[in-house]
């Protein structure tokens, strides 16, 4: 148990000194790429005095060293500052809690939509191996894995909105508004992020199940005469799930990835449309807590990944 | 290995049949929602993601422009034909520095209130106001007093005769829209920008970020037929083609614009309308006259004759656009120049003829800076391939995104991008913003005094004819310039599905403004 304890404390300490490497990377870049956040506040009828005033009042004219340092405060004082040019004036922290339960709510969507499937076709596929099923899944899985997300999320719109008729082509509920709203409108979305990870997750479990199958400790098994969905579950599928759930938990970084482009094809209010027009908006701060966002649940899914694996093989403590 | 455990076989099959009745189940459950209120008009504006401010005194994108021409009204305002027409004001009269509006009696503002000569009077010093910080603040350099002659008559006084006044009072992207002065000091501007109060035909609900505006019907708007429906939601969507699926499947009525290489096919297709007109836009290509190359006039001229704008119409644009023959475009007749000018037509011999003249060599390597993917990143690339064909020179593409692009036009840090302005009603806002030494889209260092005074001069032409006859002047000494490469105007479009009745397009993206005339049946 101390052994476990040190093991997360360990985990937790890299974890927040990675959140704030990362955090200062991304806004170092950021000051990098050309582009102002006066030009996105002041449009087309930018002047050079207008700009400059803008400049002044945001610090925005100070070095770049400084202007890292003034954030770092923000937040070292446990706050996430203020929107300067997309949401002028607006508390950052709380647009973030208004936008976190759409991604939330996609992201756990799509990925429980792609973990049913991929152990229904992961299993089918190893049992059936070699045979039609076989093949079909493994079809499934080149053709999930080769689509570009949108192109699939235009596809689906093609297929169920505007040829069936029986999803909405746009627009996403909240899920605080309503959840079966947010359930029918966002089962496009979902599937669009969905697809991709399952043809990877079932893959990958066909083949672990398979190694698995061979292991000595298997025919051990069989060899004391017990059944054979016995031998399956306890022995097979638990051990074929740590490469499973540690390929889930890096797929967390697509899952959000995908969630922006997604986002902004089916309209869906969520981190990753508030990041990219952040970015476009080059409001840094917002740009900054959105990424300590998706560091924190990259970091988080990791460590609760790897406690995962612990739990289902206690070996790796050490 | 898979024979062994084939003793799964029955529980498989159950799992795979409990799957299966899942999805049924889904199936059965999807379709109900949908089913439009035929009282609510659905709207998209698309491109834009985000509303600052509904403040007309300090809006700037034209997505903010877009929303709020529902919400308010100016004094007056242009009809399909491009005609000003009365909107807040009955009539109005010029007699020479000295222009007189009498106001339409009963008009009330979303508070109740009634609008009267004194909102008129705040809502125009309010932009002369340095503390407003209004970007419009220019628009009303030229006037000198703002008077109230009794609670329905205002009388305007410029220091000169100023023509293009009465532009700058309709409801287009001129800030010049009527607020009442008792909701704004009661609130503040701030507070103001995110619950406006206006007199138009619709009123300000709530604005839910990342989604949609929300306004529903001003009852008491004094055009009593209007508005025809009880709500209207406003999305802005970031992709074009999504708002065009979302009609397309019901879940939208209107939308601000189509991507160009799809609307031959819409235009075939029954479950939607699609308007097309030639925009009131102009896209040109920003160059630095302060640095190499295009600090050279024989350059300059060389790169303008060595394209073909109508292929660029018809490639960049799918030919949903016209060439331009100087700044300002078709849709201004009375100061659009059809005269032919030879920088601004195709010419390979004499554009080759031009760059001999060049102190600078072909070999010179320039970039073009453009923006983002679709057109905009097409229309460097066409054009550059073509110059590059027709003169041996080394221009090449360098992408960015609209903010970096912009950032460094206005600190003029480039050598050339693609630009270009949408939205603009008044010759002035083309010739002078863009040309005068003093403009302010002039930031690549051009100045020619003669034109200068020409420009001053049309403003102060009252006489329409002969005031546009001043700008053919004017684009014809551009046209000796090219300060900047004139390449088309684009066309304006609106797409609405079959329910929607009464949308009147308009080419100067005025969408929003025509809410009021829109009916729907079920």
């Amino acid at each position: 148990m101390l052994q476990f304890l040190r093991y997360l404390g360990q985990r937790v300490g890299g974890a927040i000194a990675t959140v704030f490497a990362g955090a200062i990377a991304v806004f170092l870049i950021m000051k990098a790429a050309p582009g102002d956040p006066a030009m996105f506040v002041l449009g087309d009828f930018a002047t050079q005095q207008s700009i400059a005033a803008f400049r002044a009042r945001h610090s925005l004219d100070q070095p770049v060293l400084t202007q890292l340092w003034l954030w770092l405060e923000t937040v070292l004082a446990g706050n996430l500052g203020e929107s300067v040019s997309l949401y002028a004036g607006r508390d950052i922290a709380q647009l973030i809690g208004q936008r976190m339960p759409s991604t939330a709510f996609l992201g756990i969507y799509a990925l429980l939509l792609a973990l049913v499937s991929s152990l229904v076709l992961g299993t089918v596929a190893a049992l059936q191996r070699g045979r039609t099923a076989d093949a079909a899944v493994t079809l499934f899985a080149v053709v999930g894995i080769s689509m570009p997300d949108f192109w699939l999320g235009y596809v689906l719109v093609l297929a169920f909105a505007l040829t069936l008729g029986w999803l909405p082509a746009y627009g996403f509920t909240p899920p605080g508004e309503s959840l079966t709203g947010a359930l029918v409108t966002g089962l496009l979305p979902a599937l669009a992020i969905a697809a991709p990870l399952a043809a990877v997750f079932s893959r990958i479990l066909r083949v672990s199940l398979l190694e698995t199958v061979e292991r000595d400790y298997v025919t051990a098994a069989r060899s004391m005469g017990y059944n054979e969905a016995f031998i399956f579950i306890n022995y097979v599928l638990r051990n074929a799930l740590i490469p499973f759930v540690t390929i889930v938990g890096l797929q967390v970084r697509y899952l959000l990835g995908g969630v922006v482009v997604i986002e902004r094809i089916f309209g869906v209010p969520g981190i990753g449309s508030l990041m990219v027009d952040a970015a476009f908006a080059r409001d840094y701060a917002v740009v900054q807590a959105c990424a300590l966002t998706f560091l924190v649940i990259v970091l988080t899914v990791n460590l609760i990944v790897d406690l995962v694996c612990v739990l289902l093989d206690p070996r790796r403590s050490h | 290995m898979g024979t062994r455990i084939d003793g799964l076989e029955g529980g498989r099959r159950a799992f795979l049949q409990a799957i299966g009745a899942g999805v049924l189940a889904n199936a059965a459950l999807v379709p109900l929602a949908w089913a439009a209120e035929t009282k609510t008009l659905r709207a998209a504006i698309t491109g834009y993601t985000v509303i600052g401010t509904l403040d007309p005194a300090v809006v700037k994108s034209i997505s903010e422009s877009m929303t709020l021409w529902a919400i308010f009204n100016a004094l007056v305002k242009f009809d399909e034909k491009m005609t000003i027409v009365p909107d807040l004001a009955e009539s109005w009269a010029v007699d020479g520095n000295a222009w007189t509006f009498k106001l339409k009696k009963g008009v009330k503002f979303h508070d109740g209130s009634e609008m009267t000569a004194d909102d008129v009077k705040f809502s125009l010093e309010r932009l002369r106001d340095p503390k407003t910080e209004s970007p419009y603040k220019s628009k009303l350099d030229a006037v000198a007093s703002i008077d109230i002659v009794d609670p329905y008559t205002v009388k305007i006084t410029t220091k000169e005769p100023f023509a293009p006044l009465l532009t700058f009072l309709t409801n287009t992207r001129t800030g010049t829209q009527i607020v009442p002065r008792k909701a704004v000091e009661a609130m503040g501007a701030k507070e103001f920008g995110q619950k406006p109060v206006g007199t138009g035909p619709f009123k300000f609900v709530e604005y839910i970020p990342g989604q949609k505006i929300v306004l529903e019907a001003h009852k008491e708007y004094f055009v009593q037929s209007e508005p025809k429906v009880d709500r209207a939601e406003i999305a802005l969507v970031a992709q074009e083609t999504s708002a065009v699926n979302a009609i397309l499947a019901g879940n939208m009525d209107l939308s601000s614009s189509a991507p160009f290489a799809d609307v031959p096919a819409l235009k075939k297709n029954a479950k939607i309308k699609v308007s097309s007109m030639v925009g009131l836009n102009y896209r040109y290509m920003e160059l630095n006259n302060k640095q190499a190359p295009f600090d050279d006039v024989h350059f300059r001229r060389a790169v303008s004759m060595a394209f073909d704008r109508q292929s660029l119409v018809e490639v960049v644009l799918f030919g949903e656009g016209a060439p331009a023959n100087g700044l300002i475009p078709p849709g201004i007749p009375a100061a659009y120049d059809t005269t032919p000018r030879k920088t601004n037509t195709f010419d390979p011999d004499a554009a080759k003829a031009e760059l001999k003249k060049s102190k600078h060599p072909a070999s010179m390597p320039v970039t073009v800076v453009t923006f983002g993917s679709s057109w905009w990143k097409r229309w460097a690339e066409v054009f550059v391939d073509q110059v590059n064909n027709t003169l041996g020179t080394q221009l090449k593409v360098e992408v960015t995104d609209d903010n970096g692009a912009r950032t460094r036009i206005y600190a003029n840090n480039i050598q050339a991008a693609v630009w270009g302005y949408l939205g603009f009603i008044d010759p002035d806002e083309y010739m002078y913003e863009i040309c005068h030494t003093k403009g302010s889209r002039n930031n690549r260092g051009y100045s020619n005094p003669e034109l200068d005074k020409l420009l001053e001069g049309a403003r102060r032409e009252m006489d329409v004819a002969k005031r546009g006859a001043l700008y053919k002047k004017a684009e014809a000494i551009v046209a000796e310039d090219v300060p900047v490469i004139s390449c088309f105007s684009n066309n304006a479009h609106n797409l609405w599905a079959p329910r929607v009745s009464g949308f009147v397009p308009l080419p100067y993206s005025a969408f929003g403004s025509q809410f009021g005339g829109v009916s729907l049946s079920s």
